[in-house]
């Protein structure tokens, strides 16, 4: 079952072609009751979409509860990780499920400000998100939420700066402030103090398009669509080495092994399974004993892993875990926005190591420094970005040693 | 063989006991048509000098139905990468749509080295590049398959074209160069070629280069001797006696060995070459032959000078070309990205050796029919404008043999390339001017200016190839081409003395260019990134990944199609 990616909802910015295929129903719904909402998305049990898996009720009802007459909604479309690729999908082809979602949020919260944060190296999904809120801008259900909060509701596009660290939440608020968008420590959360210190709502682009479906078919519905425990769908960026990598929306708790196997059309010339990244690519590795592990929040979390964006970069035997991990840690090097020194000196210095082993520079002591930074470094910096380098790279020194090893120079 | 004294061409007259020759009669072998040499041999002494036949057919028909390319079925689909969709013969099919002999672990740990500019391919064209990239202040690193020079150039003989005469143009040029190539060729890259022409003989001859002069002086300064090169229409081959190319060679390598800057890998061919994450080129894997291991090369710009083909055989034809020419240069570029053109066009020379065996596909040079030299067929007969294009000159031998009119000679055919009779017009010549050809008798065993040469056309040269823009670059970013390898210059047929020019005018180009590449960006994130997407659309098209490539090292001797392809698998 596909809902965010059915090819039917892929209007681009012609709002007139989403309203005609059931888009503005959900927004209606919630307009003739705006208290229902978030018992609503309680009880579908939506959780945030961009990677850390929070409940979105409890977010939204935190930004509703602030006291003040400015709230902000902002949707972070910021998307910059090695092997995710799904929220431009989203944005330049469904902008306005998206929209309606934001809207409905905007409806929730009170807000008097909604802006879309798009990464503006995604040059089409900028053009498509400014026609697209701009056909909003004038219609009666703007005018209808603006009515419902009985303050004026302003829409904005705003490009992200394009660096991976403005798409963390308090980095975005930042952005949208006008600064660099260096990270802050947290509390206050965002829906405390956010943009400009007014409350704000910060959700993930593929958690507000699943806000008007929810509306509109109901909470059951959503519930139905997960497999176990799990519920609604995910959209899965699958990349590596498989047949066919690409965008895979499938019913969230679906196995690694159908997602690779079945809808990934297996591995890339047959090679033997080898890992999984996932996520950031930030996250514990999986491996072939975690084939048959269901791909959402919880059981993941159960083998010590973590779902992240729903980026799965397979990796099949003949690739070179040193290689990814050495790719995956130097961005990770590069995009440090320098504020808390043990990230910008220890990224740096594990990319460092890394690279002298991959190309063939390695020295004697250079696993044991590796293993003594993965243990030093997580938690020492205001974001996570420091956390996933070294849990990547604890991972993949723990897993595949003799990938490591082999790589020192021979005596 | 029958009738043969020591030297296996019977002397004129001599009695012929009964053809046919055993290869012919053997059941099973294919018929071998053609006049047995004895009679031959007679009856091109009693019509010396050779009577003219007037060719009855068009020049296009001709082609169309003598010249290799268009053999039917020889030609294939190429069903995946960037230049799908174009024909090209089906051995080198084969290895345009092989997988890597890499993976992404095999490079794990393999040392690194910098360079600003790293050229692949140590013969002409190689050198020129490296040459000129270095002098632009970049540091080079020249990377090849066997030793620096050893290569097609140095078998180039008859010479090396550009208008510098004063009844000939630049512009007379570039009309002889599109009208050989069937008007295929891209023209800004001729009028590139032929525009650099007069300036690279001017920095041939600084680098050291001998030519020969007019008036036959041997020492320094005078007026450059120029012949007619075949299918021109003004004099402006220029050449050094009949080893031009090993002339050239001799002074490139030496200008490489002395530069500082340059720094020569030999025995280092390249497996895989090496890509960013947006598909940029930034270097290639090198194996180091002698220590058995994988090297990575870092660079700024790639530069590919990794000549041509001639060693698969195309149609099973024998081949002019050294070991080394297995099409390694196009298998990597096409992998990577970069497109071909022109891969169903190949040149091959009229006048390969076709008698004996262990020479056979060696080459006498085209300035023998430059001088003066006829070509014969079996009853005695002229059958072609022996300076005509070297397309038309080879179906037109083709066809004689095809019909019957060759000569017949110990289980193989060929076509008589008249030595006697020019040693008689022009006496000293063999001696003085065709030093390559006398040499190439003497390890045939006989004496040119008594016997003639037995000759047949031989693969020789491949007319398309990488596509590039004037300076150099292909369509793949990061990544340059200079030489053979290269396509759009020749259209589908090369002119004479036109491969050296344009390894001078080319390399200097593609060098240039180069190392201003270098310049500007400076590769990140390498590995085989082209190589899950390759795979894919091999997979997708149904091919597999059972074949490897490049070759690199073809076997030796005696070769056929299936065992090639056995060879590659």
């Amino acid at each position: 079952m596909r809902v965010l990616t059915d090819p039917a909802r892929r209007t681009g910015a012609d709002l007139a072609a989403w309203l005609a295929q059931g888009g503005g129903e959900g927004l209606g719904r919630a307009l003739a009751d705006p208290a229902g909402i978030v018992p609503l998305l309680e009880q579908a049990g939506l959780r945030g979409l961009g990677g850390a898996g929070f409940p979105t009720h409890r977010k939204w009802a935190a930004v509703a509860a602030q006291p003040g007459p400015e709230r902000w909604v902002l949707c972070n479309g910021n998307e910059d990780e090695p092997g995710t690729f799904k929220d431009r999908f989203l944005l330049a082809e469904t902008p306005h499920q998206v929209i309606e979602g934001a809207l409905i949020a905007a409806l929730a919260v009170g807000a008097s400000r909604l802006v879309l944060y798009v990464n503006p190296r995604e040059a089409e999904a900028v053009a498509t998100c400014r026609a697209a809120l701009a056909a909003w801008q004038a219609h009666p259900l703007v005018a209808a939420v603006a009515a419902a909060t009985g303050q004026a509701l302003a829409l904005r596009v705003v490009e992200s700066s394009g660096l991976y660290i403005g798409g963390e939440e308090s980095g975005a608020v930042a952005s949208v402030e006008g600064g660099f968008p260096f990270p802050r420590l947290k509390p206050p959360f965002p829906a405390e103090q956010g943009v400009h210190g007014a409350p704000t709502l910060v959700n993930n682009v593929e958690t507000l398009a699943h806000v008007p479906h929810i509306l509109r078919h109901g909470a059951g519905w959503y519930r139905g669509l997960g497999l176990g425990e799990a519920v609604g769908t995910k959209l899965y960026s699958l990349s590596g080495d498989v047949l066919r990598p690409g965008l895979h929306e499938l019913p969230m708790g679906t196995s690694l092994r159908e997602l690779v196997f079945a809808h990934g059309g297996g591995m890339l010339a047959e090679r033997p399974f080898k890992a999984v990244f996932t996520g950031g690519p930030s996250n514990t590795l999986l491996t072939a004993a975690d084939l048959d592990v269901a791909l959402d929040f919880d059981s993941l979390r159960a083998r010590g892993s973590r779902l992240g964006t729903g980026a799965m970069i397979v990796v099949g035997e003949g690739t070179s875990i040193l290689r990814k991990t050495a790719e995956y840690v130097s961005f990770f090097a590069n995009n440090s926005c320098g504020q808390c020194p043990p990230c910008k000196i220890g990224t740096h210095q594990v990319a460092r190591i890394l690279e002298r082993l991959d190309t063939g520079a390695g020295r004697p002591g250079d696993l044991a420094a590796l293993a003594n930074l993965s243990h030093m470094l997580p938690g020492s910096g205001r974001c996570g970005l420091v956390d996933g380098a070294a849990t990547v790279l604890a991972s993949s020194l723990a897993t595949f040693r003799a990938e490591y090893e082999a790589a020192l120079p021979r005596e | 063989m029958t009738g043969a004294p020591e030297h296996g061409i019977p002397e004129p007259g001599a009695p012929e006991p009964g053809a046919p020759e055993p290869g012919a009669s053997e059941p099973g072998a294919p018929e071998i048509r053609g006049i047995p040499l004895a009679a031959a041999l007679a009856a091109w002494t009693a019509a010396a000098p050779a009577a003219e036949r007037a060719c009855d057919l068009p020049v296009p028909e001709l082609l169309r139905r003598f010249h290799p390319d268009h053999r039917p079925g020889g030609m294939v689909t190429l069903q995946a990468g960037p230049s799908a969709g174009a024909a090209c013969p089906a051995e080198l099919a084969v290895l345009l749509l092989s997988d890597s002999l890499l993976d992404d672990i095999d490079i794990a740990g393999a040392p690194i080295r910098d360079a600003d500019v790293l050229v692949l391919g140590g013969g002409g064209a190689g050198c020129v590049a490296a040459l000129t990239a270095a002098r632009a202040g970049a540091r080079v690193l020249l990377a090849t398959k066997l030793r620096m020079g050893d290569g097609n150039t140095v078998m180039a003989e008859g010479g090396i074209q550009a208008a510098i005469g004063a009844e000939d143009s630049l512009q007379r040029h570039f009309e002889d160069t599109l009208r050989a190539g069937h008007f295929a060729a891209d023209r800004a890259l001729v009028a590139a070629l032929v525009g650099d022409g007069p300036d690279c003989i001017r920095w041939l001859i600084r680098e050291g280069m001998g030519f020969d002069l007019g008036d036959d002086r041997q020492r320094m300064g005078g007026t450059l001797l120029r012949k007619m090169p075949g299918g021109a229409t003004a004099a402006r081959l220029l050449s050094y006696r009949d080893f031009t190319g090993l002339e050239m060679m001799r002074a490139l390598r030496e200008a490489v060995l002395l530069t500082p800057g340059i720094t020569v890998l030999d025995r280092h061919p390249a497996l895989e070459l090496l890509t960013d994450d947006r598909g940029r080129c930034g270097g290639a894997v090198l194996q180091d032959l002698g220590q058995g291991r994988l090297v990575l090369v870092r660079a700024g710009a790639t530069l590919l000078a990794t000549g041509g083909a001639g060693r698969l055989h195309l149609a099973g034809f024998p081949t002019s070309n050294h070991y080394g020419a297995t099409a390694d240069g196009l298998v990597l570029a096409h992998r990577a990205g970069a497109r071909l053109r022109e891969m169903d066009s190949f040149q091959f020379h009229p006048t390969g050796i076709a008698w004996p065996p262990h020479l056979e596909g060696a080459l006498v040079s085209e300035a023998a029919r430059a001088a003066g030299a006829r070509l014969v067929n079996g009853r005695g007969e002229r059958f072609v404008a022996e300076l005509a294009p070297r397309d038309v000159v080879a179906a037109a031998m083709l066809r004689e043999l095809a019909e019957g009119r060759g000569v017949r000679h110990d289980g193989g055919t060929g076509l008589f390339l008249d030595t006697p009779s020019l040693e008689r017009e022009q006496p000293g010549i063999l001696g003085k001017r065709l030093l390559t050809l006398s040499h190439l008798a003497h390890r045939a065993g006989f004496d040119p200016a008594r016997e003639p040469f037995l000759v047949r056309p031989t693969l020789h040269y491949q007319n398309g190839g990488v596509v590039i823009d004037p300076a150099g670059r292909t369509t793949l970013p990061g990544l340059l081409a200079a030489g053979e390898v290269t396509g759009g210059l020749h259209g589908r047929n090369r002119m004479m003395g036109n491969a050296l020019l344009e390894l001078v005018a080319f390399g200097r180009r593609a060098g240039a260019a180069a190392a201003a590449d270098a310049r500007a960006e400076r590769p990140r994130n390498l590995g085989l990134n082209h190589l899950a997407g390759w795979r894919r659309g091999l997979l997708a098209a149904g091919i597999g990944l059972g074949r490897k490539g490049p070759m690199l090292f073809p076997p030796y001797g005696h070769v056929t199609a299936e065992g090639l392809l056995g060879h590659a698998a």
